[in-house]
């Protein structure tokens, strides 16, 4: 399937048939002219023309919008043909134009060829489709360069450090395994930890406790810097004896 | 040592106030031991080129999360890195460095660390090997601190023992000679109070207002920035997330009520949160304070030295205590320090108290008070309470108590979408304590508790500021990679993008977003999803591309990294295409996990070597091309 696009309102039926040297099969071809009034915009899905022909009489027309809708309803591997007419007035070299133009958006293999009255300029679209992963040259192992802000008045501050200090740091060891400090029990405790921390957990306040809390000790009620560790009014604020105890988290906490 | 000082200068570079801490326990440490000429600056007060003046300097400084130092070391490391300095310039100098880092970072205590090299290239001589501060010890910095300070007054006072005149007060301190506070508070009558210092009548004298109490402030040192830009409104107060798994994420707008607000994607959002009104009341109460009294605060010796030079032009306008405490202090979130306790227990009437108190100050008590205090995210007010027989002069408490602090949030809207307005994607905070207290973050928590329907008086007090990520020009690809709330900043580059290919051509954008699952926490899913179809800036077709990793999904985790080598090829098409990298987010491994993906991706499309790519990726970061912004 080919499409013949033009940004002129009529084509002559001649046109038409001089691109069959080219490779147009007049049989599957659709023709749209005056392209211009498009919008940039072609109602067909990706990659389902075979070829594309571009006969422009403004080389403006085409638009980097043009290109990349082109390069849309092109087959991956598939070719475009771009020809237009050479005005008098015409600056140099509008087939460099062109060939930028293509080459920007992603096309390869583009070559061009400047007759007397007119440019053709061919390209094929890439036969990979965007994200998949090629394999470079072999040879091109190098990395894109990038621009430094001149800096060279200071010193690398990474050469002030040692293998030693780049090496990932060890976390401290901690010696002891009281219960209550921070570390907890590992999960295959043989050294008794484990069951210790039960016991404390296992300490909830009963009804009496919180309605008429009675300390052996004479701390509970002080308050955490005063309790120990097995104390089961851990966390709570410092009550009076006799007194119910009330839950200040909830006065603590913010008003959400 | 001609022409040096004969001072102990202690230079400190602090984000979050630890270093200042330290710092300052340091100073306080030399001159109980008789130290004659101490002094404790911050480093970006001080100026580099007289270094060479001091003869014993002890430097004290934090490393961040992504190994950087803090932003008040820039300028002073900048000038330590010139190559023509030469490797006498500092001969003569004797030095010592702790620092304070993490040892779950791979960039542990870099800073102190290419620091105290640094020195020592330059002709200056250690004291002692430096010290490591470590946030994973049981007991935090104070574990390898207390040993590292000993080990350097033993030895400063080995070497030269007029520095250190009464070196057994350091190493058995008498706990009985308290030193005295370093500012005095003036008490003024109403009658001599300005109207205007006593009445707000409009926004302006509200600005006014929060800047004159905050300048007030010692704490503050001198590094807040002045009154409020802007006093905004919230007028969307929106959960994002669902679910039951205790994420609370928001969407708020704001708006300025009689100016317009003027900022550029990319730039952050400074704000001063309010407290809650009962604490500042109680905290008042339990201090026998009188709130509607008005104050100014002094220097303690009425000279002006170079510590106290912040503190200044305060005597002309009183300022009401309670709106003092209110705007100044953090009574009821920040957790005090060591010397907090240790001057309690000079106050405690109550004998246990008193012995409970010199038992946190002490170095044996250290890992009890980590225990009771930090871990447990004890507010002043909870300490207060739980010693009810300390009765604190105010000026000790204006020293003393952890000033409030503002928080920075990266700003998720675009002007150009939403003029005038100012949106946030903010997780509220929310942590259980070992003890199973949940704490609250003070300023999510605040910002989450304000009902645009509701408070029509509550305003947030604001300040916009350049962020670290510049904004992207329309022409430059893009790979935005953003998990969690990390795709705050990027939900504002995507409208802005997509505002501008409205009348420009633009470059594509490949954006990978993180999250739980699809039903709870998939942020902005309808925004990301429009773009990323109908030929929109994130959609395929036009070279972008919008990737989720679902993390909880599925048996194994899925995060953000393995979307990036998963999409290895389109990542590398835009960024041979010149396309910049900006990663942000919350989460403290993930930029390196991030890193080592793209370094694989780099590695494999192009064919060079692993070690090749990380330092093409380094200088891409140095280039400005690899922006990395993370927060805690």
């Amino acid at each position: 399937m080919a499409l013949v696009l033009t940004d002129e309102v009529s084509l002559p039926l001649r046109v038409i048939r001089d691109l069959k040297s080219e490779g147009l099969n007049e049989e599957e071809a659709v023709v749209i002219t005056q392209c211009g009034s498009l919008g940039g915009k072609l109602s067909f899905g990706d990659a389902f023309f075979g070829t594309v022909f571009v006969l422009l009489s403004k080389i403006d027309n085409l638009t980097d919008q043009w290109v990349s809708e082109i390069s849309r309803v092109l087959k991956p591997g598939a070719q475009v043909l771009l020809q237009t007419l050479l005005l008098p007035d015409n600056q140099a070299k509008p087939s460099s134009q062109i060939e930028r133009k293509l080459l920007i958006s992603g096309f390869v293999d583009v070559q061009s060829t400047d007759g007397s009255q007119s440019v053709l300029v061919k390209g094929k679209k890439a036969s990979w489709s965007t994200g998949s992963s090629f394999p470079l040259k072999k040879t091109a192992k190098v990395l894109p360069k990038i621009q430094l802000s001149d800096e060279s008045d200071l010193i690398d501050e990474d050469s002030l450090l040692s293998e030693e200090d780049l090496k990932k740091p060890e976390l401290p060891l901690v010696g002891d395994c009281e219960v209550g400090s921070t570390r907890k029990a590992c999960k295959n405790c043989t050294c008794g930890r484990a069951e210790a921390e039960q016991k404390v957990e296992k300490l909830q306040l009963t009804a009496e406790q919180i309605s008429n809390p009675q300390s052996a000790c004479g701390n509970c009620g002080l308050g955490d810097a005063f309790r120990c560790g097995g104390c089961p009014y851990k966390g709570l604020p410092p009550f009076k004896l006799g007194e119910k105890v009330s839950f200040g988290g909830d006065f603590l906490a913010a008003d959400i | 040592m001609e022409g040096k000082k004969k001072r102990l200068l202690v230079l400190y570079a602090s984000q979050t106030g630890n270093a200042m801490d330290v710092a300052e326990r340091v100073g306080r440490e030399a001159e109980r031991g008789g130290c004659p000429s101490v002094e404790v600056q911050s480093m970006d007060h001080f100026d580099p080129n007289t270094l060479p003046s001091e003869s014993t300097v002890i430097f004290v400084v934090s490393t961040t999360g992504q190994g950087d130092p803090p932003d008040t070391m820039k300028v002073f490391w900048r000038f330590l890195l010139k190559r023509n300095l030469g490797s006498s310039w500092l001969e003569g100098l004797h030095y010592a460095v702790f620092g304070l880092g993490d040892s779950g970072y791979q960039k542990y205590n870099f800073a102190a660390k290419k620091l105290d090299k640094r020195l020592q290239d330059l002709g200056a001589k250690p004291i002692i090997e430096k010290g490591l501060g470590d946030d994973q010890h049981p007991s935090g910095y104070e574990g390898a601190l207390d040993p590292w300070l000993m080990s350097l007054w033993k030895t400063l006072n080995h070497v030269n023992s007029t520095i250190l005149p009464e070196m057994s007060e350091i190493l058995h301190p008498s706990m009985n000679k308290l030193e005295h506070p370093k500012f005095k508070i003036m008490y003024h009558a109403s009658s001599e109070v300005v109207q205007h210092d006593t009445h707000i009548s409009d926004l302006k004298d509200m600005k006014n207002m929060i800047e004159r109490a905050r300048s007030m402030s010692p704490s503050l040192h001198g590094h807040d920035h002045g009154e409020p830009h802007y006093l905004l409104k919230m007028v969307t107060n929106k959960q994002l997330s669902k679910g039951d798994d205790g994420r609370d994420v928001r969407q708020f707008v704001l708006e300025p009520l009689a100016s317009v607000v003027e900022y550029q994607v990319g730039d952050v959002l400074e704000v001063l949160p309010g407290q809650n009104p009962a604490f500042v009341d109680a905290f008042i109460k339990r201090c026998k304070l009188d709130p509607d009294s008005y104050i100014t605060i002094e220097p303690w010796s009425g000279e002006r030295d170079a510590m106290d030079s912040y503190v200044n032009g305060s005597s002309d306008h009183p300022i009401q205590l309670r709106t003092f405490v209110s705007r100044a202090m953090d009574v009821a979130s920040a957790s005090p320090r060591r010397y907090f306790f240790e001057v309690m227990s000079y106050y405690a009437s109550a004998e246990h108290e008193k012995e409970k108190l010199q038992f946190f100050a002490s170095p044996e008590g250290r890992d009890d008070l980590y225990q009771y205090n930090q871990k447990e995210h004890r507010t002043v007010l909870e300490v207060l309470e739980d010693f009810p027989s300390v009765e604190l002069p105010f000026e000790w408490l204006v020293q003393l108590v952890p000033p409030l602090k503002k928080r920075l949030f990266s700003i998720s809207s675009s002007p150009l979408a939403h003029p005038n307005q100012v949106h946030l994607t903010v997780s509220v905070v929310s942590t259980m304590t070992p003890l199973k207290r949940r704490r609250y973050g003070l300023c999510s928590s605040w910002l989450a508790s304000l009902d645009p329907n509701k408070n029509e008086e509550v305003l947030v007090p604001s300040w916009i500021h350049r962020g670290t990520l510049p904004p992207p020009p329309p022409m430059l690809p893009l790979i935005l990679i953003g998990p969690g709330t990390g795709c705050a900043p990027f939900r504002a580059y995507i409208e802005e993008r997509a505002m501008q290919n409205l009348v420009e051509s633009t470059a594509p954008i490949l954006f990978f977003f993180g999250c739980r699952n699809r039903d709870s926490d998939f942020l902005y899913q309808d925004f990301w999803l429009a773009h990323s179809s109908d030929d929109g800036i994130l959609s395929e077709e036009k070279g972008g591309g919008f990737y989720v990793a679902f993390s909880r999904e599925q048996e194994r985790k899925v995060y953000v990294q393995h979307k990036i080598r998963e999409q290895s090829a389109r990542v590398w098409g835009l960024l041979n295409a010149g396309a910049a990298i900006y990663l942000a987010g919350s989460s403290t491994k993930m930029p390196a996990d991030v890193t080592e993906a793209l370094e694989e991706v780099v590695a494999k499309e192009s064919g060079v070597s692993r070690e090749a790519a990380a330092r093409w990726l380094k200088t891409l970061e140095k280039a400005g091309r690899f922006n990395i912004e993370t927060w805690s």
